[in-house]
């Protein structure tokens, strides 16, 4: 009733005072509302069809913890979970020994950055199924790599490089680059120039510079890359299967023939598992000195 | 309204309606190479209606056979649309079900598939076998599933690989010494581990072959193991790896062969033990368009749809009607076809639905040691 005496401006102005006084009155009120779109996307598309899944670890067919009970005698199950895990965490660390210079390489760079930037980026465009391909081409008994060692005179049978581990890892190496190479980069760029020159300044060498200097402070860069790398390793489904060897057999192409042979209840247990290693490691990850910083936001 | 008056039709008649609905075929000669094709110029009215059919299809080479063999007569038939769409899967069907959101009228699965899924509840809706043709052998239908075409798990090899010699059997493919080269098996996946050839590798005679002796496959597997590069998990795989000569001898679906012979890969299939197997269309529980469904299924059975569906890709008809349209060429790569039958062993739906689990898990178990 007192609204309709109000002029149309006096309405807004205080409506807007109002919203002042919210905003005083709840300061987290703003960054919730901006990320309100994206937060109920993820609820409806995400969250829930995920938890209700997950949930058929404990209730299909019935209420109970039979499936959990079930994994530490499972055989296969635990095989499969080791051969994931090393599988992710070799092809972690040569992920990020191969990272880490042209990391530094992206950093230092100036005119020739956008360049190192494309070579990096551009295979990551490219689709997963067409790279594995591309691998199968290379590695095989008659591709390419084969054909030009034998035709150099250097190996006289052809080696075994496809549909081995070592060609998973390679597959993987190549496909994960990226996901190590830029958080990295990103942590280097933000090291003041000065820190280095005072090094030098002070009588370190390159190297020592490098080592006490850089890279300490590169590793929220190395955590963040490293602990990316390796959840995405862990899921990894279709790569194993086309180039790997009889023994490359990853938790997700277990979920997959769990799924298929209509063990809900059991796959869904063993993707509950991947997702708990996988929380387990970003929950460690925010321990690590310096690490956790990244995941943080900066005050 | 159309469907109302269909069920006062006697259904036992219509089935002798549908026979001679069936016009005289009408043969025109394709461009090319191409066979004969029967074209069918008119069905019975009770297989005539409106409104549309939501089919569920593995894609591929396979729906474009249907396509030119079903689809597309069907729809100019019986004035029914058909939507065609990719992703035919077990699992999405007892998703769609148990969530009451059921988006597909007909899918296509396995007879294995469907007994396993009406083994844990009421997936399917019972066929009606009121409309179907009798050319439909016996051994097709059963209450939930219309088993449509055959296809066999077979043994492929390269032509070049061996001087002329050809393996004619499992224990030729064991045998590393006769047949040197490596080999692909089926490994870990949406479908069942060869036991049977491992079995009949090891002398297993084939009649005696079911019930399955696990232990002793797995006795006969070790004993390839070595040459064994690759375990595969998809169709596309040993088809690729005979190209590429990666391997000289590996197990197949019978169906993938025929692209690669077309390109002229000196490769091809020993049908002698080889398994057959058949794929059927299942109507999910509740489906909207059911009648619709249940038209399309006794439509896609009858001889001549089913006669242009094996010209198209290479699997075998189930209706003994469909063989007198099918030029005795085409006949050689049809697993259903008499000759072809005959060297073939039937899969055991029923011994694989009732020990898949400890089958599979002792497989993986020891493929992983």
């Amino acid at each position: 009733m007192s609204d309709s005496s109000m002029t149309p401006s006096m309405r807004i102005l205080g409506g807007r005072r109002e919203w002042s006084r919210w905003r005083r009155d709840i300061p987290w009120l703003t960054p919730l509302l901006l990320a309100a779109p994206l937060l109920l996307y993820m609820a409806v598309f995400y969250a829930i069809p995920v938890v209700s899944m997950l949930l058929r670890s404990l209730n299909d067919p019935k209420w109970s913890l039979d499936h959990y009970a079930a994994l530490p005698s499972d055989v296969v199950f635990l095989k499969v979970l080791w051969i994931t895990l090393s599988t992710s965490f070799i092809v972690t660390l040569a992920t990020l020994m191969l990272a880490y210079p042209v990391a530094l390489a992206l950093s230092r760079a100036r005119s020739t950055a956008p360049l190192i930037l494309i070579v990096v980026l551009l295979p990551f465009w490219t689709s997963v199924l067409v790279r594995t391909y591309a691998w199968m081409v290379l590695l095989g008994r008659h591709g390419m790599i084969n054909e030009a060692l034998m035709a150099l005179g250097i190996i006289e049978q052809p080696l075994r490089l496809l549909n081995t581990t070592l060609a998973t890892e390679i597959a993987m190496v190549h496909i994960l680059l990226p996901y190590m190479i830029l958080p990295i980069a990103n942590a280097l760029r933000q090291i003041d120039p000065s820190l280095a020159l005072a090094s030098s300044g002070l009588g370190a060498t390159p190297w020592g510079t490098f080592r006490q200097v850089t890279f300490p402070l590169s590793m929220p860069g190395v955590a963040a890359g490293m602990l990316l790398v390796f959840v995405l390793a862990l899921g990894f489904y279709i790569t194993p299967a086309m180039v790997g060897g009889s023994r490359d057999i990853t938790l997700s192409m277990l979920i997959a023939q769990e799924v298929d042979q209509l063990h809900w209840g059991y796959a869904a247990t063993l993707s509950t598992l991947l997702l708990a290693v996988a929380l387990g490691l970003v929950a460690i990850a925010q321990l690590l000195p310096g690490v956790g910083n990244t995941f943080r936001t900066s005050k | 309204m159309g469907e109302r008056s269909i069920t006062t039709i006697n259904r036992r008649r219509a089935v002798g309606l549908i026979t001679a609905g069936l016009a005289a075929p009408f043969v025109s000669r394709w461009a090319g190479a191409q066979p004969a094709w029967p074209e069918q110029t008119a069905v019975p009215d009770i297989l005539k209606g409106s409104g549309e059919v939501r089919i569920a299809t593995w894609g591929g080479a396979l729906q474009q056979a249907e396509q030119k063999a079903y689809f597309e007569p069907f729809e100019k038939l019986t004035g029914i649309k058909v939507r065609a769409l990719p992703g035919a899967d077990q699992a999405k069907v007892k998703a769609m079900v148990e969530t009451g959101n059921v988006e597909w009228d007909i899918v296509q699965l396995s007879n294995g598939s469907i007994m396993n899924l009406m083994k844990s509840g009421d997936y399917f809706e019972r066929i009606d076998y009121s409309l179907i043709d009798d050319g439909v052998g016996k051994e097709y239908r059963s209450e939930y599933g219309l088993e449509m075409l055959v296809w066999a798990s077979v043994m492929a090899y390269r032509t070049d690989a061996f001087n002329g010699a050809a393996p004619a059997s499992w224990a030729d493919f064991w045998d590393v010494g006769k047949f040197p080269g490596s080999r692909a098996l089926y490994g870990i996946g949406s479908e069942h581990p060869e036991l049977e050839f491992a079995l009949m590798a090891a002398g297993v005679p084939a009649d005696k072959l079911y019930p399955l002796d696990v232990d002793k496959a797995l006795a006969s597997y070790e004993k390839i193991r070595k040459s064994v590069t690759k375990w595969w998990t998809t169709g596309a795989q040993p088809p690729q790896m005979l190209t590429d000569r990666e391997v000289v001898m590996t197990t197949v679906w019978n169906g993938r062969m025929a692209a690669l012979q077309e390109q002229g890969v000196p490769a091809t299939i020993c049908w002698n033990q080889g398994v057959a197997r058949r794929d059927g269309w299942g109507v999910p529980k509740g489906a909207k368009n059911k009648a619709n469904a249940m038209k399309f299924v006794a439509y896609s059975t009858m001889a001549i749809p089913q006669a242009r569906f094996a010209l198209s890709i290479p699997y075998g008809p189930v209706n003994e009607g469909s063989f007198k349209y099918i030029p005795p060429e085409r006949m050689a790569l049809l697993p259903s076809a008499p000759e072809i039958k005959k060297q073939l062993i039937q899969y055991d739906y029923d011994w694989w639905i009732a020990n898949q689990d400890m089958a599979v898990a002792k497989f993986n178990k020891w493929l992983l040691a």
